[in-house]
């Protein structure tokens, strides 16, 4: 195993290009790629991967919310997963959308799961090979799950009022201008629909990017101790709720503390700030008032 | 008659007309080809606007050269974290925009977007698609400023 990866929780999580080489034809691994970038997979990607699309395979647009468990059990079969198949997934922009992908797969209770650390960029930029050809697999068996674990890794709305009421420890990890309420929309991206800027009362600024390195693999567990465990002062027990715009960022966030750093209790507020900055009668904090 | 120039127009009727799968491979085709509509070192250019924009991934050059007959010849360089189909929409323009009037590049509709890239591909973080368009405006914008204080 990667040396770097024996020091954090969970260091079975976390997989590297030689882990990827020596089970490219494991029929017992499927490999996925999630993007935000919709034709970054068309261009290219690891042989044997298929492509799962946030917004098109786990989302369900005419609820806002995820699809439900014959939809998560349909999409595994089209895709050859069964339940006993290691997922392992990678995707642009630093694992945002892999850790989103994963996260959603830990909503209906997969169990064998697993992210590519660096993602699609530390891949490439390491030389690794990228083919267009599209794999086939054949439709596997995959029951429907009992339920999606909503209560478990997940806050709504409701939820994260009553946690910011009660003070109990929120992570906003959107870049220091959207926290403080300065810009409406995160850096290199249009608006997204926020009528207000600022946080959630309370919360603790930590940008998603403090948790990684700069060629997009995740910083080594002591560096990551220091940042949220030194600095933020949060405790491995603690009821944490992270929060960014829509979810993506913050689910990288949640993979660092649950399975990096081994926090219990950390759930992702998926609405975020789109939800939270338009809710009527609802406070809003911002650093410069 | 259409409001758009007869090369884009060309562009847009064959999109329309792909089947999804189709489209989406002919986009790729466009993105990959890039490279193609860079400018070439040792060119010079009436007029070059290379910056990083709040609101675009990365560093976008648009380079503006006018040939007698007054038609535009655009090349763009794009940053490497410009996304796919923002590449393929700068090759469609640069290619769809060729020989227009600046004053015709100014007039083109945004909404021919939709016609190229489909209902599915529509999201709320693609809309980088319609910057360099927005950019090649702004770059006829100031030529015609600057020809017209020159006169």
């Amino acid at each position: 195993m990667n040396e770097k990866f024996t020091a954090y929780a969970q260091p079975e999580v976390l997989v590297d290009r030689a882990w990827i080489e020596k089970h490219s034809n494991d029929p017992e691994v499927r490999i996925v790629e999630s993007n935000e970038d919709i034709l970054l997979y068309e261009t290219g990607h690891i042989s044997g991967a298929v492509h799962i699309d946030w917004r098109r395979d786990l989302q369900d647009q005419t609820v806002r919310d995820y699809i439900r468990e014959g939809g998560f059990a349909e999409l595994c079969r089209r895709n050859g997963i069964t339940e006993n198949t290691t997922v392992v997934f990678y995707g642009d922009k630093s694992n945002w959308w892999a850790c989103y992908a994963f996260w959603v797969f830990t909503l209906f209770g997969h169990k064998n799961l697993k992210v590519l650390d660096g993602g699609r960029d530390h891949w490439v930029a390491q030389d690794g090979p990228l083919t267009k050809e599209v794999p086939t697999h054949d439709a596997a068996d995959y029951p429907t799950p009992p339920k999606r674990r909503d209560d478990e890794i997940r806050a709504f709305f409701a939820d994260t009022l009553a946690h910011a009421q009660a003070e109990l420890p929120l992570v906003d990890v959107r870049s220091p201008g959207e926290f403080s309420g300065e810009v409406t929309h995160m850096p290199e991206y249009p608006q997204e629909g926020v009528l207000r800027g600022g946080h959630i009362p309370g919360a603790h600024s930590c940008p998603w990017k403090t948790a990684a390195n700069d060629d997009d693999t995740f910083k080594s567990r002591e560096e990551l101790a220091k940042i949220y465990e030194e600095r933020l002062g949060l405790k491995q027990d603690d009821n944490v709720v992270a929060y960014c715009r829509i979810g993506e960022r913050s689910s990288h966030t949640w993979f660092v503390l649950t399975y990096l750093l081994g926090f219990e209790n950390v759930r992702n507020y998926d609405g975020s700030w789109t939800e939270w900055g338009n809710m009527v009668g609802v406070p809003i904090e911002r650093t410069n008032d | 008659m259409s409001a758009f120039p007869e090369k884009l127009e060309e562009i847009l009727e064959l999109f329309e007309h792909l089947p999804e799968t189709e489209r989406r491979e002919m986009l790729i085709s466009f993105s990959e080809n890039t490279s193609q509509h860079e400018p070439i070192e040792g060119d010079t250019f009436d007029l070059e606007d290379v910056r990083k924009d709040d609101e675009c991934t990365d560093e976008v050059g648009v380079f503006l050269n006018i040939d007698e007959q007054g038609g535009t010849h655009f090349r763009v360089k794009l940053g490497p974290k410009v996304q796919t189909l923002t590449r393929a929409m700068t090759a469609i323009l640069c290619q769809g925009l060729d020989g227009s009037r600046p004053q015709a590049v100014q007039e083109v509709p945004q909404d021919f977007v939709p016609r190229i890239v489909g209902s599915e591909l529509v999201r709320l973080r693609s809309q980088t698609v319609y910057y360099v368009l927005t950019r090649m405006k702004s770059a006829c914008a100031v030529y015609l400023k600057r020809k017209r204080a020159a006169s």
